[in-house]
């Protein structure tokens, strides 16, 4: 229940976020803070015993005749990506303090995180897709009013791509939901746990596995690759990213791109047992695919913040490549490639807040994102350098930080499930080291370029905040059991 | 029953007689008092009246006329839609329309009357009769205004809907030639029906009726209408009228052509996708605000009759009471969203409203732009709107009739129809580059904020599913 508490506790800051015209930014920092901090101590504190399963449920009936209830949960997915979520909100505010931005932003940021917070606590469909659909309308507003010069191009870019996927998600859950009943005596229900069960999923006279479950999957693998975003469904990402001012591009980046990952290990791991290898291996293609292509496109970005839209894009791959090897393992094999999974993408998101964050205090120092006309920041701003160099070196996956554990688990898993193929994944890999010590060289090293005229180093404030953000990773990457416990508990539970 | 129970007929009709009395005082009135306010308060008051009577008169369901006339809780809730439609653009129209109040405003409760009567009649003849009521009766309002512009739109809505009428009565007749009753609900029984002239009633009586709700191919007179009258016309034009057209093809295809199942399943099942489709391509490419919404009501049509597509072409008895359902909530949530959306036209004074002229209006004036906002959210169909609930409720009743593809096909409509919608939510929001003045009185403003109130707050109408499938059996027939 107390997290219930927490959730309407959010509703209730966004409200006052909206209404109050002083102090937005103080306001805004102090509630996702709140937030932040009751998070994590109802995590440490109901999940250090965690073993697998549902806890914290409650249920309200609203209408039980179609099975319409408001319940809510936590497992060991969901607190890992709520922790993400608030410390993401956390930092993209914290870094918005700027005249630019009013209560209109700071309004729809708190309702962005409401909506990401009631995704990831509710366990009923119709719910489920609500905050699904009710996270796009902030963002899309925030893209639309406080973008760049293509902000309108760009919104509605992400807004139609997501929509046609969010409808393929509805036709989804309404096929279960509508075949749910008449196999079980006429009782109508939108209950997640109930509608994924692969038992009744593949249930027909026949034997066979009917023509809606496939249809069924087909709208939920489309739903969640756009959002990812995997290789074909990606066009939205680098428009959206880029013309977004940076606290939304760390919004983006770090929270919005859980949903697709949360959708796959929530929606189609309890139900893996009926998806088939040919699938599986789809899924794999996509995410090595998706690897390799934003890694080679990445590379010849000039623009810093689009090259690490990209580079966001490219670790999504791992995403798509541990689920795969999940489904076509068992046991053990399995198990480390969902976590490994889930752990990415918790590592990814806290890694592109570092790196957005960090870039856009170059980006407000030196007055310029492009790569091009950057060089040599190690002389004036040592910190914010430290803390970027800190960021890109995460996101290569260095031993020590959280990349690398999640990188390392699913590395693992593919070696078991792909067999020689994985000299794809590790050639992926080693073309996004190139580029980001590339950017690396350009960007922090060589001699300053005098154009820039005379920049300054992070405030303290700031640095404050990269080096939060720098500690939570850090902790990630030497006690991964911290979270890498509770994820492997719930993966055990599902499969 | 055959015979005429004439002893409490009177007194159901109580509310129509009662709106007859005020129409006929007001125009008496004309004649001194030209006050626009006290002709809206006027009909306000007696819309309310009407409405309150009709809930009062509510005693179960009762037959007249041989079952020509019934009066049951399905067609009353309709009836109250519809009054609703009318009270809502009352205050906007009295305020726009200047000149001849009295003229506009007893035209306009007529128009109720037999929007009434339509809603409860189970026959050819009285739908025929009451259908006339409401044509004659729009095609003046429509020509209320002082330009040219009002009256070219009412002339081509006047010549086309005439020929529509023709294609009614001939259908009719057609209908009485293969059953033998212009009655409804006697014809669901009937075993031995003359199939080829029942054909032709089928598509004349399609092209008649469908007309009305702008089904393609007999569009093209809605788009020159709605942008050619004045704002509160055309907002009752394209959702009480609508509504109204959409419950007479409800019951005339799904109650009188109970006994041609497939065939009525086909033609609406072409009919709805050509529909949407073209309603939502040529909406895409809209400069013109008035015309898009035009465009865009001409796809929520295409998705309305959907409905009929679920009912005569699956046998799940599931499908049907939320198909039907889905209708009745439909019906209600597009008279706010709809009609909120072409009062908001309002806004900027000029004659052809372009999408780019609203630019500037979200910093002049949050409330309108947010409001606006949302009702353009609720009609793209997204969550928490209740324009998102009307159409989970019509997808799902598609999916639980295994008409997959029909689904798809209108889910995807209703992705790319996004993208219009979400066009003017972002130009509202752009600063404009030149210096523009708004029309953002309380005429504009309330509708407006009405509209955007009741788009978010019928979601919470889901909540009465389970009372509002209880009256689904009252439309008269059953999976």
């Amino acid at each position: 229940m107390f997290i219930l508490y927490i959730f309407i506790l959010a509703i209730i800051f966004a409200i006052i976020s909206i209404l109050m015209k002083k102090g937005s930014w103080e306001i805004a920092m102090v509630e996702s803070l709140i937030l932040m901090v009751f998070t994590s101590i109802y995590g440490l504190v109901r999940f250090s015993t965690y073993t697998g399963g549902m806890i914290s449920t409650s249920s309200f009936a609203i209408d039980k005749s179609i099975g319409i209830t408001f319940s809510t949960g936590m497992d060991g997915l969901s607190i890992a990506l709520l922790f993400l979520t608030t410390v993401i909100m956390f930092a993209a505010i914290y870094t918005a303090r700027n005249e630019k931005f009013d209560r209109r932003f700071f309004g729809l940021m708190m309702f962005t995180e409401v909506g990401l917070y009631g995704l990831l606590i509710s366990r009923n469909f119709l719910f489920f897709y609500v905050f699904w659909e009710a996270i796009i309308i902030p963002v899309f507003l925030l893209i639309a009013i406080f973008g760049d010069s293509r902000k309108e191009k760009a919104s509605l870019k992400f807004f139609v791509y997501t929509q046609i996927g969010s409808v393929f998600l509805l036709l989804s859950i309404l096929t279960l939901f509508s075949y749910y009943g008449p196999s079980h005596n006429n009782v109508f229900t939108l209950n997640m746990s109930a509608l994924l069960n692969p038992s009744f999923i593949t249930k027909d006279i026949t034997d066979k596995v009917p023509f809606w479950t496939y249809f069924a999957l087909f709208g939920f693998f489309f739903a969640f690759l756009v959002k990812m975003p995997s290789f074909p469904l990606h066009s939205w990402l680098p428009d959206a990213y880029t013309s977004a001012p940076y606290p939304v591009t760390i919004v983006l980046s770090g929270a919005i791109s859980l949903m697709g990952g949360y959708g796959f290990f929530a929606v189609l791991m309890p139900i893996a047992s009926v998806i088939g290898a040919g699938i599986a291996w789809t899924i794999i293609g996509l995410g090595i695919f998706s690897l390799i292509y934003f890694a080679l496109t990445a590379m010849f970005q000039t623009n810093t913040k689009k090259m690490m839209s990209y580079a966001s894009a490219a670790s999504m791959g791992f995403i798509s490549i541990s689920f795969g090897d999940g489904l076509l393992s068992s046991g053990q094999v399995s198990y480390t490639a969902f976590a490994g999974g889930i752990y990415q993408i918790l590592a990814h998101g806290l890694i592109m807040g570092l790196v957005f964050a960090s870039l856009y205090l170059i980006k407000q120092k030196a007055g310029t994102d492009s790569n091009l006309s950057v060089s040599g920041l190690w002389r004036d701003m040592p910190y914010i350098s430290a803390f970027f160099l800190a960021g890109i070196m995460a996101s290569l996956g260095l031993p020590g930080l959280a990349g690398f554990i999640s990188e390392a688990s699913i590395v693992l898993s593919s070696y078991y499930v792909l067999g020689a193929i994985i000299f794809l994944v590790i050639f992926g890999m080693i073309i996004t080291a190139s580029y980001h010590i590339w950017v690396v060289q350009k960007t922090l090293n060589g001699p300053f370029n005098e154009n820039l005229g005379k920049i300054k180093d992070a405030k303290a404030s700031e640095i404050a905040l990269l080096s939060f953000l720098f500690i939570i990773i850090l902790l990630l990457g030497v006690y991964p059991n911290l979270f890498f416990g509770p994820i492997l508990n719930f993966v055990k539970g599902v499969i | 029953m055959t015979f005429f129970l004439y002893s409490n007929i009177l007194e159901s009709l109580y509310p129509e007689i009662f709106l007859g009395f005020v129409a006929f005082g007001m125009l008496l009135m004309g004649r001194r008092v030209k006050n626009w306010m006290v002709y809206t308060t006027i009909s306000i008051m007696a819309l309310l009246i009407s409405m309150i009577l009709l809930i009062l008169l509510d005693s179960g369901s009762q037959s007249f006329f041989g079952g020509a006339f019934v009066i049951n809780n399905f067609g009353l809730y309709f009836a109250l839609i519809l009054i609703t439609s009318s009270l809502y653009v009352s205050f906007t129209a009295g305020s726009e329309l200047k000149h001849d109040p009295e003229i506009f405003f007893s035209i306009f409760l007529f128009v109720n009357i037999a929007m009434i009567i339509a809603a409860f009649s189970l026959n050819l003849i009285f739908i025929f009769i009451a259908f006339e009521g409401i044509s004659v009766g729009t095609y003046i309002l429509s020509a209320h205004g002082k330009t040219r512009r009002n009256l070219e739109a009412s002339i081509k809505y006047f010549f086309t809907g005439v020929i529509a009428t023709g294609f009614i009565v001939f259908g009719s007749s057609f209908y009485y030639l293969s059953t033998g009753t212009f009655n409804l609900v006697s014809v669901a029984n009937a075993a031995d029906i003359a199939k080829p002239s029942m054909l032709l009633a089928l598509i004349l009586l399609f092209v008649g009726f469908g007309f009305k709700l702008a089904l393609v191919p007999l569009q093209q007179w809605a788009v020159d209408t709605y942008d050619g009258t004045k704002n509160p016309v055309s907002a009752f034009l394209s959702s009480g009228t609508k509504v109204l057209a959409f419950l007479i093809i409800l019951r005339v295809f799904l109650v009188g052509f109970a006994s041609m199942r497939t065939d009525v399943f086909y033609l609406f099942t072409i009919v709805s996708i050509i529909t949407m489709t073209y309603g939502n391509f040529a909406a895409l490419s809209e400069n013109n605000l008035k015309r898009m919404l035009a465009y865009s009501s001409i796809a929520q049509a295409g998705y309305l009759i959907l409905v009929l597509t679920v009912v005569s072409g699956s046998t799940s008895q599931f499908a049907f009471t939320v198909a039907i359902f889905a209708a009745m909530y439909y019906s209600l949530v597009y008279i706010f969203m709809k009609g909120g959306a072409f009062m908001a036209t309002g806004a900027v004074n000029k004659e052809k409203v372009e999408i780019n002229d609203l630019s500037g209006i979200g910093l002049k004036s949050p409330a309108f732009a947010i409001s606006l906002g949302i009702m353009m959210l609720a009609l793209a169909g997204i969550p928490p709107t209740a324009g998102f609930f009307a159409k989970y409720y019509l997808f799902l009743s598609l999916i639980s009739g295994n008409l997959w593809y029909l689904a798809v096909i209108g889910i995807l409509n209703s992705a790319i129809s996004v993208f219009y919608y979400l066009r003017v939510i972002v130009v509202m929001f752009r600063p404009s580059s030149e210096e523009r003045e708004f029309n953002l009185s309380n005429s504009i403003l309330l509708p407006v904020i009405i509209g955007a109130v009741m788009s978010i707050g019928l979601s919470f109408l889901i909540f009465g599913y389970p009372y509002l499938s209880g009256i689904v059996a009252g439309l008269g027939v059953g999976a």
